[in-house]
C-alpha cells in the first residue's frame, strides 16, 4: 500500500483483510505519500514475509509443519480423542484440495471421513443435524467464497438453535472450516474474506489463525467449544507458513487477542495473513518514523476480545 | 471419394447433402423424441467443422498461453465438448438466450465474440470482451449471460430470463446450462419447480462430462440419470459428442418450449480432455487410457470429419485447408492478446454501481480513492 511504498519498501501491497490504524498524522510529506495511489502495475511476489513464532516448550515434542499439515495434525488429534468426530465436505476423502485431510480416511475409516456432493447448504444443514444428534461434526466448505448458500443455515439455524430451544438442543459440536483470504490469483471467487458477514451474528464463533502454531491450537479449541464455530484458514499461508508445531494436542483459548509487540504511540489490530504485513509495517514505522507501534492479533473475530484492545488503546491516550 | 487437386477444385464433385443416422435419445415423460436420421448439407458440415476446430485450437492455445504464464488465474477448457456448444447454437436463433457456468470459452465464441477478444480477456487486456476485468469465467455478449463462477447459481437466472421471454412474447427461449456436479445443488431443484409451475420456456441442459471437478458422477449422485432429475419435467438424454445429435435434440427441445408446453431437461453426455481447470492434471481421478479411448472413438471433430469424407461432402484436403486457416486466425488472435495493453489502474473502481455523478471507492488504504464511473 502507499504507506509502505512511500516509506521505501517496494514489495508490500495490501491484502484483503481488514486493518484499523489509529494514526496521528504529521505535517510533512507523510500525508501526500499516504494519499497517492500507486501507479505501478508490476506483478509482485508474495506481498509479505511470513514471520514464524519460536517453538513452544510447554506442549512436548514439536515437528516442522506448514499450515495445512498443522490442520491435519489437529484433525488427527480430534478424531483420535473423540470417537464421535466425523469430517465431511467436498473432496475431503482423498485429502482435500489443500491437503488438509491427507491420510485421515485411511487412518479412521470411510465412515468418519467422507465426501459430500456439491451442496454447501446441504453440507452445513447436514452438519447441524449431526451435531444436534450428539456427534462432533467438522464440515469443510471448499472455499470461503462458497459459504453463502449455507449462510441461512449458519445464521438462522446453527446460531440460534440453543437459544430458541431454551437450551434443550444445541449444535455446539459443529465446526465449519474454510480456506480464506486473498492468494494473488484467486479473483472473485477464490479470494474472499467473509468474516464480516458473520461478525454480527450472536450464537456462532468466528476464528482466524495467523500461523500453523496458532491454527492447531485454535482449531482444537473450536472443535471442543460448545458453540458452533467457523474456522477460516488463510489459504496463502497453507504452504508458505512453516513453524515448529507440537505433535500432541494443545488448546489456545478463544476470544483472547494476543499482543505480539508492545508500543506507546499506535495500536495496530489485524488477523490472519495481515498480521505479518502489520508486523513488517510496525518495524518500518519504528525505523523510519520513530513511531512505536503495538501489534495485536485479534484471533477470534466473534466474540472479540474487547477488553485487551480497548485497554491498550486507552493506555496510549493516557 | 474422388481425388481432387487443391488448385483446381470442382465443387460439382461433392454431394450437396447427405443423410446420417444419429443415436436415439432416451426419453423421460415424452411420447416421442427427436428422429434417428437427419440431413446435413455440405455448407452446414463445413460450418460446423470450422467452428468446432476453431474452438479446439483456441482452447489448446489457451493451454499453451497458460503454461507460459501469460494467462493466469483460473482457466477451464472446453476441448472435447465442442459438439455441445456448436450443436446448440445452430439449432437456436441469435435472438434466443443462453446462460452457462464457468466453462465458457466455446459458448462465448459461438455466440459471436471474436477470438481475439476472448483471448485478450483471458490475458486480462483491455481489448477483452469484459474489458479485461472478467477473465476466463466471466465472458458475456448479447443474449449470452455468461460466464458464472458459482456452481449452480446461473440456473435460477436462466429461469428468470425465460420468464422475460414469455412476458415479452417474442417466441424466444432460454438455454440454461449446468454441469453434472451442479446437478446436486439445491437451487437447481427450486428452479425446476418454478419453471414447471409457470410453464417457462426454459431448456435446462446438463452437460454431463462424467466428472464434477475430480469426483465421478457415480460417487456424487444418487441418480446419474440427469435427464430424469427434473422429475415432473420431461427430459431427454443426448449423445453430446455428435454435433448432429445435439442439433436435432435442441431443435426438438426448443420446439417443445416454444409451443408453450413449459420447460424441458436435456442431458448431453460429453467428455472433457483437459482436467477441471489448468491446475488439475486430469489424470488422478481417471486413467490416461480412458481419455485416449474417448479421443480415438468419440472425438466430435473426428466424427464429423469421417462422416463428411465418407459421404463425399468434402475432401480431406479441403478440411486440412480449414485447419490451416483456423490455426492462422488463432495465432493472430494470440498475438493481439499478448500485445494489447492492460486496462489502466483507474478502471479498478468503475462499474460497481450505476451512478451519476461518480463517487469514490476506497483503495488499498482508506486514503486512496478510485473514482467509480459507469
Amino acid at each position: 500500500m502507499a504507506m509502505a511504498a512511500g516509506l521505501g519498501l517496494r514489495g508490500v501491497r495490501a491484502s484483503g483483510a481488514a486493518v484499523s490504524v489509529a494514526v496521528r498524522t504529521r505535517g510533512d510529506g507523510l500525508w501526500s505519500r499516504l494519499t497517492t495511489a500507486p501507479t505501478v502495475t508490476r506483478r509482485f511476489a508474495a506481498h509479505f514475509a511470513f514471520q514464524p513464532d519460536p517453538a513452544p516448550s510447554a506442549y512436548g515434542q514439536t515437528q516442522k509443519m506448514n499450515l495445512f499439515q498443522s490442520i491435519t495434525s489437529a484433525l488427527d488429534n480430534a478424531l483420535a480423542k473423540d470417537p464421535t468426530a466425523v469430517i465431511f465436505g467436498e473432496d475431503v476423502a482423498f485429502g482435500g484440495v489443500f491437503r488438509c485431510t491427507v491420510g485421515l480416511r485411511d487412518k479412521y475409516g470411510k465412515d468418519r471421513v467422507f465426501n459430500t456432493p456439491l451442496c454447501e447448504q446441504g453440507i452445513v444443514g447436514f452438519g447441524i443435524g449431526v451435531a444436534v444428534a450428539g456427534s462432533t461434526a467438522i464440515a469443510e466448505i471448499q472455499f470461503a467464497d462458497y459459504i453463502f448458500p449455507a449462510f441461512d443455515q449458519i445464521v438462522n439455524e446453527a446460531a440460534k438453535y440453543r437459544y430458541r430451544s431454551g437450551d434443550l438442543f444445541n449444535c455446539g459440536s459443529l465446526t465449519i472450516r474454510a480456506p480464506w483470504g486473498c492468494v494473488g490469483h484467486g479473483a472473485l471467487y477464490h479470494s474472499q474474506s467473509p468474516e464480516a458477514f458473520f461478525a454480527h451474528c450472536p450464537g456462532i464463533k468466528v476464528v482466524i489463525p495467523r500461523s500453523p502454531l496458532q491454527a492447531k491450537g485454535l482449531l482444537l479449541s473450536c472443535i471442543e467449544d460448545k458453540n458452533p464455530c467457523i474456522f477460516f484458514e488463510p489459504k496463502i499461508l497453507y504452504r508458505a507458513a512453516v513453524e515448529q508445531v507440537p505433535v500432541e494436542p494443545y488448546n489456545i483459548p478463544l476470544s483472547q487477542a494476543e499482543v505480539l509487540q508492545t508500543g506507546s504511540d499506535v495500536t495496530l489490530v489485524a488477523w490472519g495473513t495481515q498480521v505479518h504485513v502489520i508486523k513488517e509495517v510496525a518495524a518500518l514505522a519504528q525505523e523510519k518514523l520513530g513511531v512505536s507501534c503495538e501489534v495485536i492479533d485479534l484471533r477470534t473475530i466473534l466474540p472479540w476480545d474487547t477488553e485487551t484492545v480497548c485497554k491498550l488503546v486507552l493506555m496510549e491516550f493516557s | 471419394a474422388s481425388r481432387v487437386m487443391v488448385a483446381s477444385r470442382n465443387y460439382a464433385d461433392f454431394a450437396s447433402e447427405a443423410t446420417f443416422e444419429i443415436k436415439k435419445c432416451d426419453l423421460h415423460r415424452l411420447e416421442e423424441g427427436p428422429g434417428t436420421t437427419t440431413v446435413m448439407t455440405r455448407e452446414e458440415g463445413l460450418h460446423y467443422y470450422k467452428k468446432m476446430q476453431t474452438i479446439r485450437r483456441m482452447e489448446l492455445k489457451s493451454d499453451q498461453l497458460y503454461k507460459q504464464k501469460i494467462i493466469r488465474g483460473f482457466c477451464h477448457l472446453y476441448d472435447g465438448q465442442e459438439a455441445c456448444c456448436v450443436g446448440l447454437e445452430v439449432a437456436i436463433k441469435p435472438t434466443d438466450h443462453v446462460i452457462t457456468a464457468y466453462r465458457v470459452h466455446g459458448f462465448t465464441y459461438i455466440r459471436g465474440v471474436p477470438i481475439r477478444e476472448i483471448l485478450a480477456e483471458l490475458t486480462g487486456r483491455k481489448g477483452g470482451c469484459a474489458k479485461g476485468k472478467g477473465g476466463s469465467m466471466h465472458m458475456y455478449t448479447k443474449n449470452f449471460y455468461g460466464g458464472n463462477g458459482i456452481v449452480g447459481a446461473q440456473v435460477p437466472l436462466g429461469a428468470g430470463i425465460a420468464l422475460a421471454c414469455k412476458y415479452f412474447n417474442k417466441n424466444e427461449v432460454c438455454l440454461t446450462l449446468y454441469g453434472d456436479g451442479a446437478a446436486n445443488q439445491g437451487q437447481i431443484f427450486e428452479t425446476f419447480n418454478m419453471a414447471a409451475l409457470w410453464k417457462l420456456p426454459c431448456v435446462f441442459i446438463c452437460e454431463n462430462n462424467r466428472y464434477g471437478m475430480g469426483t465421478s458422477v457415480e460417487r456424487a449422485a444418487a441418480s446419474t440419470d440427469y435427464y430424469k432429475r427434473g422429475d415432473f419435467i420431461p427430459g431427454l438424454r443426448v449423445d453430446g459428442m455428435d454435433v448432429l445429435c445435439v442439433r436435432e435434440a435442441t431443435k426438438f427441445a426448443t420446439e417443445y418450449c416454444r409451443s408453450g408446453k413449459g420447460p424441458i431437461v436435456m442431458e448431453l453426455q460429453t467428455y472433457r480432455y483437459h482436467g477441471h481447470s489448468m491446475s488439475d492434471p486430469g489424470i488422478s481421478y481417471r486413467t490416461r487410457e480412458e481419455i485416449q479411448e474417448v479421443r480415438s472413438k468419440s472425438d466430435p471433430i473426428t466424427l464429423l470429419k469421417d462422416r463428411m469424407v465418407n459421404s463425399n461432402l468434402a475432401s480431406i484436403e479441403e478440411l486440412k485447408e480449414i485447419d490451416v486457416a483456423v490455426r492462422k486466425e488463432i495465432e493472430e488472435a494470440a498475438q493481439f492478446a499478448t500485445t494489447d495493453p492492460e486496462p489502466p489502474v483507474e478502471d479498478l473502481g468503475n462499474h460497481i454501481f450505476f451512478n451519476e455523478p461518480p463517487f469514490e471507492v476506497r483503495g488499498p488504504n482508506q486514503w486512496i480513492r478510485y473514482k467509480s464511473v459507469s
